[in-house]
């Protein structure tokens, strides 16, 4: 391993990448992901360095996902009727009395899955599942397979095309079933397949299904009147239904986040508030209003008290999940009204290491800022309408 | 909303609470306790004096525990945590950095001679780079009552320590238990000793029971490595079934706190039933047979005898 390390390292300086040394040979590396609002194009930039790495042209502008490993990045290109995957570069593993880091070039990878409008991307457990909407059909690709660059695909169909998502669970997976007499609604429930893609079970009704998220081994799905909360069973998962409390107003969560070295969740509630969801506590709903309305959100996963959320006055906030404060605010952009389309270009939020990164796509600008004083530290240029974000990276020693 | 979640998270993990008995002058000591058996320790210590939070509770695997919001608001508010240590509580580290609590944390392992995991799980995984999260030391001591009797009396000096006025009482409660766990540990050791010495070989889920063997004869099988975590290899569990066939194998088990999938299916393969459930690193509920670490050494080892004398 060492000797492929000195051969990344070579390759990463020929691209302008350094790993930081903050021990002898302990190594940080953080790379980001960020593709254009407008062009099929996604930039790499170091994030520690702030210079670019490498650009790559997609086929279509994508939405950009990270697999949970951190090892690869998803393109999901919604118009473009594809999904390309890149190399990060980078893979982390934790031997427990320490962690390994090893860096290589980021690289489009030789593959792609095809299909008619690509919209969800889940990473459970190292499985991807992508449902492509026009067909109504989840495709799962072991993310190893991806790695390898010829992925085997297991196609799940739906009966309908719809906007469905689909999530893997150990053998079984979890699929919408969707509104057969309106399929342009929203799917009404969850079906949980087993390996053999036979039903197991009934429907999990859950109508106005949008929004899914994983946080430690609990998955969580939002629906209408409140959350289906699945977790391993005996024999596959176990799927219940936790109401919204009757101390919420009315509203509903869309869109969820999973809670990374703590468990818990965090959802949208309406377009001003968000909601803090421990499904194991008796009260599972801790509502918190914000000061305007939210553009998006981010949990921390380096320090798993903190996650992040941006508003449309132009400022980020820092929230305590613990006491559920926004303990901090920094005025960061001009203000995005969250009026006009959902998907015009708005700021996006991520955080790599000891910093928060927001894209600024009007003035194609990404900003940093220090996560321990949470004050902004530089602003980077980036060509375009810098918009999707996505960071991977870590720390560790390089044998 | 704050309050009504700090009531819920009151109600949720506080296992036992002694509010208004303790000592008119005092409040009582915040303690938290990482996972039920340090829990059922610390009150047999603290008494009346405590207010005892235990973060993984009962059937629960401190493993692949994932803490929530709500312990770190119980740690934050701690006077003192009680952990096992040697990396067993994986947890630990992002919970102290997300709560930014004052509270001492106290390894209660600290005086414990410590064993190595075993040669076939630490060769595999240093070969492999696969995920564990205990180094290459065993961190299930507390299988072994005498190292039971350590962490008792660092837990008594860790209370003395945050409570001066209590210390009498703390020496005296881990005084009278100490007692209790050398009669305990009389009775392991006579179980032990009527077992043939050909039938003390035994199959469980993970390698939980390392000081239970070394200090009590026994020898523990497991397809799993020290932490549930780690999947096992199907080299493990065919060299487990060829075990069982050449009959080197006297015994099989599941766990409170695993899947009984893997073990149901060696001894499926095998002529081996299932001899029970052992309590490995969870007591059970309070209407369970191992509902303190005491119930749950003799429950372990009178399930053990009985399947092996059985069989």
């Amino acid at each position: 391993m060492t000797s492929f390390f000195n051969k990344a390292s070579a390759a990463a300086l020929l691209l302008g990448f350094m790993p930081t040394a903050t021990l002898a040979d302990e190594q940080t590396a953080w790379r980001l992901f960020i593709a254009d609002h407008g062009q099929p194009a996604v930039h790499v930039i170091d994030a520690v360095s702030g210079t670019e790495l490498v650009s790559f042209a997609t086929r279509a502008p994508a939405t950009l996902y990270r697999s949970g490993s951190g090892r690869t990045v998803f393109a999901v290109q919604r118009d473009g009727n594809v999904v390309q995957a890149i190399s990060s570069g980078i893979s982390t593993s934790d031997h427990g009395d320490h962690g390994d880091l090893k860096v290589e070039e980021t690289k489009l990878l030789d593959m792609a899955v095809a299909g008619t409008r690509p919209v969800h991307f889940v990473d459970h457990g190292g499985n991807i599942a992508l449902f492509f909407d026009g067909e109504g059909i989840a495709r799962i690709i072991p993310e190893s397979e991806v790695l390898a660059g010829s992925p085997s695909v297991r196609e799940i169909r739906t009966g309908a095309p719809h906007h469905g998502v689909a999530i893997t669970f150990g053998d079984h997976v979890l699929v919408t079933e969707p509104n057969k007499e309106k399929p342009d609604e929203l799917p009404v429930g969850i079906r949980v397949l087993d390996a053999q893609g036979t039903p197991a079970g009934g429907l999990h009704a859950c109508p106005d299904l949008h929004g899914e998220a994983a946080s430690g081994n609990i998955v969580a799905i939002a629906c209408a009147k409140g959350l289906l909360i699945a977790q391993a069973g005996d024999k596959g998962p176990s799927i219940g239904f936790l109401p919204y409390s009757d101390e919420l107003p009315e509203g509903k969560v869309t869109t969820l986040l999973g809670g990374k070295g703590l468990q818990y969740f965090l959802g949208n509630y309406g377009p001003s508030a968000i909601v803090l969801i421990d499904p194991t506590a008796d009260d599972a709903f801790r509502r918190i209003e914000l000061p305007t309305r939210r553009v998006h959100f981010a949990v921390d996963p380096v320090r798993p008290k903190f996650a992040y959320v941006f508003t449309e006055d132009g400022r980020l906030h820092q929230l305590d999940v613990i006491s559920g404060k926004i303990t901090r605010s920094l005025a960061l952009t001009e203000p995005y009204s969250m009026d006009g389309h959902w998907s015009d270009p708005r700021p996006r939020v991520a955080v790599a290491g000891d910093a928060i990164f927001v894209t600024d796509p009007l003035k194609s600008t990404l900003h940093m800022i220090d996560a321990a004083s949470f004050e902004k530290t530089r602003d980077i240029a980036i060509a375009g309408k810098p918009f999707n974000i996505v960071a991977v990276g870590g720390s560790g020693e390089a044998h | 909303m704050l309050k009504s979640f700090r009531r819920a998270a009151l109600a949720t993990v506080i296992t036992l609470t002694s509010f208004g008995t303790a000592s008119a002058y005092a409040e009582p000591l915040k303690v938290v306790a990482s996972f039920s058996i340090i829990g059922d320790f610390a009150q047999n210590v603290g008494g009346d004096r405590i207010a005892l939070t235990t973060l993984v509770g009962p059937d629960g695997d401190a493993h692949v525990y994932e803490p929530k919001p709500a312990d770190a608001m119980a740690m934050s508010k701690a006077d003192i945590v009680l952990v096992n240590g040697l990396h067993f509580e994986g947890f630990l580290q992002r919970l102290v950095e997300a709560s930014a609590t004052k509270a001492s944390v106290v390894e209660l392992t600290k005086g414990v001679e410590p064993i190595a995991m075993k040669e076939e799980h630490a060769h595999e995984e240093g070969e492999s780079h696969g995920h564990h999260h205990h180094g290459d030391t065993d961190p299930h001591a507390f299988q072994s009552i005498a190292n039971a009797k350590i962490y008792v009396k660092n837990i008594a000096d860790a209370f003395c320590a945050a409570d001066a006025q209590g210390c009498d009482s703390y020496e005296a409660n881990a005084e009278a238990y100490t007692r209790k766990l050398a009669e305990a540990e009389t009775e392991v050791k006579a179980a032990v000793a009527s077992i043939p010495q050909d039938k003390r070989v035994i199959i469980t889920s993970h390698d939980a029971f390392g000081y239970f063997e070394h200090a009590y004869g026994l020898t523990f099988l497991a397809p799993e490595g020290i932490s549930t975590e780690a999947e096992a290899s199907a080299a493990d569990v065919a060299a487990l079934i060829r075990q069982v066939k050449e009959d080197k194998a006297s015994a099989i088990f599941v766990e409170n706190i695993t899947n009984a999938r893997l073990i149901e299916q060696i001894a499926a393969e095998t002529d081996l039933k299932v001899g029970g459930t052992l309590y490995s690193d969870a007591l059970s509920s309070n209407d369970g047979p191992a509902s303190t670490y005491i119930d749950m050494m003799r429950n372990n080892i009178a399930t053990i005898k009985g399947a092996i004398m059985g069989s």
